[in-house]
């Protein structure tokens, strides 16, 4: 699985997910700690839909840590102060990285992980439809 | 004007402190952060749009350091984001993108995909509501309860809808300019002063950062007479928009190895304002044009005046005050306004004797003149 995706995967996610694949990589290689949860900003650019330009809203806050693992070294990001989070993500990435044998493993958990988030955000939309108008044309 | 150091005060200042810290303990009640963050949501996205810094957590602790003092917390947070690396640009957000939560327009009843009102106080009454004084957890929770259980017989749609824009069908029907993507490089005004005159990313970046009454009241005064702009909303939607970033490294980029690392909540506004412009012809026409509001967290009031301000500074030919950029974009900053203003509360001793002694010497030389 490409990294957009399971990365959406796993912070959108049970953030157990990762916990529980950083984990099982920690048991069986030797993960080397190349920069450790720290926190740092992230600008970003948006497009303003007026003109079609870009422009910088902002920074946020984001966590970030490295790991190498085979000579690989996996990046983990996150928005927010997450150093556990950053820190699993960076395992994994490292663990791709590296094509461990582990990851082919971990699709189908993956896989079933984004059907729970799209149907809890469906469901969310949902509850937020409930908010919905529904205009009735009055007569004058 | 001369400023000249001095010394001095400096156990007066560690006893201020104290006392400063002794105001914020003295009623023996602690707020945790976690309480600001979930209860006042309002406040929390004001000091982060203004800070141009997103992080609730962060932003609820200057708000508990700087005791509720709007101006004060966003200074906090401006000084430690002055502390922070910021290893990575974003990729492009796409508002098209949002999850969103809120959507209105007051210029259409029927917009595709409805009028979603969300959370607002739009239709509240302004009446201050006694029973919070005594507000109970365990009720809370059993509103909660009972309010959960009621969505739980909402029933789920099959995948998640993403919003058209409005002004889309508008620019469908040829209402509205179409716009090719315009990818130039935007300025950042946190590297590179702003320098007039300026650019359309600059100002954005500027107007969605400013002080939230500083861009509301400029925004009323341009409605009000002192500027020529006065919008319909064409659209105010209020969601999470994903962020992505590239790896710094990897030679080979494409949008499957991006990182997706989170998201963040904005309110958007576009704002449907006429013009007269010249045709081939060179006749007055009635065109709409669209002026753009953005920021942080739901600020509705905010991002309505934004849109305001975009569109008078894209018509800098008027001349009303609202118009010149020179006179919004160098006033609207939350930290160089009360900065500036707190700072004449500084010392000034020096420059206030010799304005006493030019006064003297004046006066002394028109008594001279009268004797």
């Amino acid at each position: 699985m490409k990294r957009r995706q399971r990365t959406e995967i796993l912070i959108q996610g049970d953030s157990q997910l990762a916990q529980q694949f950083a984990e099982s990589i920690m048991e069986t290689y030797e993960c080397r700690e190349i920069l450790a949860p720290q926190y740092g900003l992230t600008m970003i650019k948006m497009r303003e839909t007026a003109k079609n330009s870009l422009f910088y809203i902002g920074e946020v806050l984001i966590t970030e840590a490295k790991v190498e693992i085979n000579n690989r070294i996996g990046i983990g990001i996150v928005v927010g102060m997450k150093d556990e989070l950053a820190k699993h993500l960076a395992i994994i990435d490292a663990a791709y990285k590296a094509d461990l044998p582990e990851t082919t493993t971990w699709e189908v958990q993956l896989i079933k992980a984004e059907k729970q988030i799209t149907k809890e955000l469906a469901k969310k939309q949902a509850e937020l439809f409930e908010t919905k108008v529904s205009f009735e044309t009055m007569e004058v | 004007m001369g400023y000249v150091p001095v010394k001095g005060g400096t156990q007066a200042i560690d006893a201020s402190i104290k006392r400063l810290k002794y105001e914020r303990l003295k009623g023996q009640e602690v707020i945790e952060i976690n309480t600001i963050m979930s209860t006042m949501r309002a406040m929390v996205d004001q000091v982060m749009s203004e800070s141009s810094l997103y992080s609730p957590y962060l932003a609820a602790l200057a708000i508990k350091q700087a005791e509720g003092s709007m101006e004060e917390a966003v200074f906090l947070m401006r000084a430690h984001r002055s502390t922070l690396p910021r290893p990575y640009y974003s990729q492009t957000v796409e508002p098209e993108k949002m999850f969103v939560e809120r959507r209105i327009s007051a210029s259409f009843k029927d917009i595709p995909g409805g009028q979603l009102l969300g959370a607002t106080y739009d239709y509240t009454h302004r009446l201050l509501d006694f029973n919070l004084i005594e507000e109970n957890p365990v009720e809370n929770m059993q509103w909660l309860q009972s309010y959960k259980e009621a969505l739980n017989q909402v029933a789920s749609l099959d995948k998640v809808i993403y919003f058209p824009k409005v002004v889309d069908y508008l620019r469908e029907e040829g209402l509205f300019e179409t716009h090719e993507a315009d990818n130039t490089p935007p300025i950042d005004i946190t590297k590179q002063s702003l320098q007039f005159p300026s650019t359309r990313s600059e100002r954005l970046q500027v107007l969605t950062r400013g002080q939230t009454g500083a861009v509301t009241s400029l925004g009323y005064a341009s409605l009000r007479g002192y500027g020529q702009v006065h919008p319909n909303v064409g659209e105010v939607r209020v969601g999470a928009v994903p962020i992505y970033v590239q790896h710094p490294n990897e030679t080979e980029q494409n949008e499957e190895d991006e990182f997706y690392i989170g998201e963040i909540t904005v309110t958007e506004v576009e704002s449907f304002v006429p013009n007269n412009v010249k045709n081939e012809n060179n006749e007055y026409e009635l065109e709409l044009e669209i002026g753009y509001g953005i920021c942080y967290g739901q600020n509705e009031t905010k991002a309505i005046a934004m849109s305001i301000l975009d569109q008078c500074l894209e018509h800098q030919e008027s001349d009303f005050p609202t118009h010149d950029e020179e006179f919004v974009l160098l006033h609207i900053d939350s930290v160089e306004s009360t900065g500036f203003i707190s700072h004449l509360k500084l010392p000034h001793y020096v420059t206030f004797q010799s304005k006493l002694d030019s006064i003297r010497q004046v006066k002394k030389g028109g008594q001279k003149v009268e004797n």
